[in-house]
């Protein structure tokens, strides 16, 4: 390095001569033909499974390209009191609860019964998720980001995929026990029905708000 | 005008940049720490750490896959 140099730029010493990657168009051209060959195969049992699978596969591009992580957002703010990840999980809670509210909404409207899964609530909530926030820091990593850092290659992951499924399937195992001692003592609290609908729709969304303006102060608040 | 380097190679995020936040304090101004990983994870989470630190940091994919962090600490 030289004496010139100045606070702002940083020499880098490369290698002289930069490894030559090898060209992955082939294996993308080979990826794009077996994900559209699967999605017609499906589409001809039952068209809404196609579209499941593109979604999937849509939605697995996605948490790739733009390293989202779940995990990443509850533990970077203590880690590195970056709070970008969580915010982003924030804005899709919002668009899911929109997305959700409609859909339920629509359905009550038409006189049907209310759709996706009100579970009960109780303390076996609060051991399970610090059983799994333990886990998920651990192996590096959610279900999907899991899976998306075992498609990039990560072999570490692939141990952990392993053994998440033999946690699911000694949870299934034992669920009998939990639903006889917890679930069916616990209360189904399905928000509309305690709150009303505008309370519990714009309620939600104003709560996701505030916890928005929180993230944005945690992150910004040692710069002022 | 030091240099060091971190293998983290095969480490699973956060373990590389607990790495980095141990190595630190070793580090005078000046000095640059280079960082091996293969965990895409790590990619977002150090550069963020040290230029929400202050420090100019830059990355190379120096092979399919694996990047090497540099992070010049600031005086």
């Amino acid at each position: 390095m030289t004496e010139a140099q100045t606070a702002t730029t940083l020499i880098r010493r490369s290698p002289a001569t930069p490894k030559k990657k090898k060209s992955q168009i082939g294996y993308t051209l080979a990826a794009i033909a077996v994900v559209a060959a699967i999605g017609i195969f499906l589409a001809q049992i039952k068209v809404l499974l196609s579209m499941i699978w593109f979604l999937g596969i849509g939605l697995g591009v996605i948490l790739q390209k733009a390293r989202f992580c779940f995990t990443a957002s509850l533990r970077d703010p203590i880690l590195t009191g970056s709070t970008s990840l969580t915010r982003a999980t924030l804005i899709a809670f919002a668009v899911a609860t929109v997305g959700f509210a409609a859909l339920q909404f629509t359905n009550l409207l038409k006189g049907g019964p209310v759709i996706g899964n009100v579970s009960p609530v109780g303390i076996h909530t609060a051991i399970g998720a610090v059983l799994f926030g333990i886990g998920m820091v651990i192996s590096g990593g959610c279900a999907s980001g899991t899976l998306m850092r075992m498609g990039e290659g990560f072999a570490m992951q692939w141990i952990s995929i392993i053994t998440f499924v033999i946690g699911s399937v000694l949870g299934a195992m034992h669920f009998g026990w939990w639903s006889e001692h917890f679930f069916n003592a616990a209360p189904k609290i399905y928000l509309p029905g305690t709150f009303g609908w505008a309370g519990a729709f714009f309620g939600q969304l104003a709560l996701l708000g505030v916890l928005y303006v929180l993230a944005t102060w945690y992150e910004y608040r040692k710069s002022n | 005008m030091a240099e060091f380097s971190l293998d983290a190679l095969g480490e699973a995020c956060p373990i590389p940049l607990l790495k980095v936040q141990k190595k630190w304090p070793d580090l005078k101004g000046g000095d640059v720490l280079i960082i091996h990983i293969d965990h895409s994870c790590a990619l977002k989470n150090i550069p963020e750490w040290a230029r929400k630190e202050g420090h100019n940091v830059e990355v190379e994919e120096v092979e399919d896959g694996v990047w090497d962090i540099y992070i010049e600490k600031t005086a």
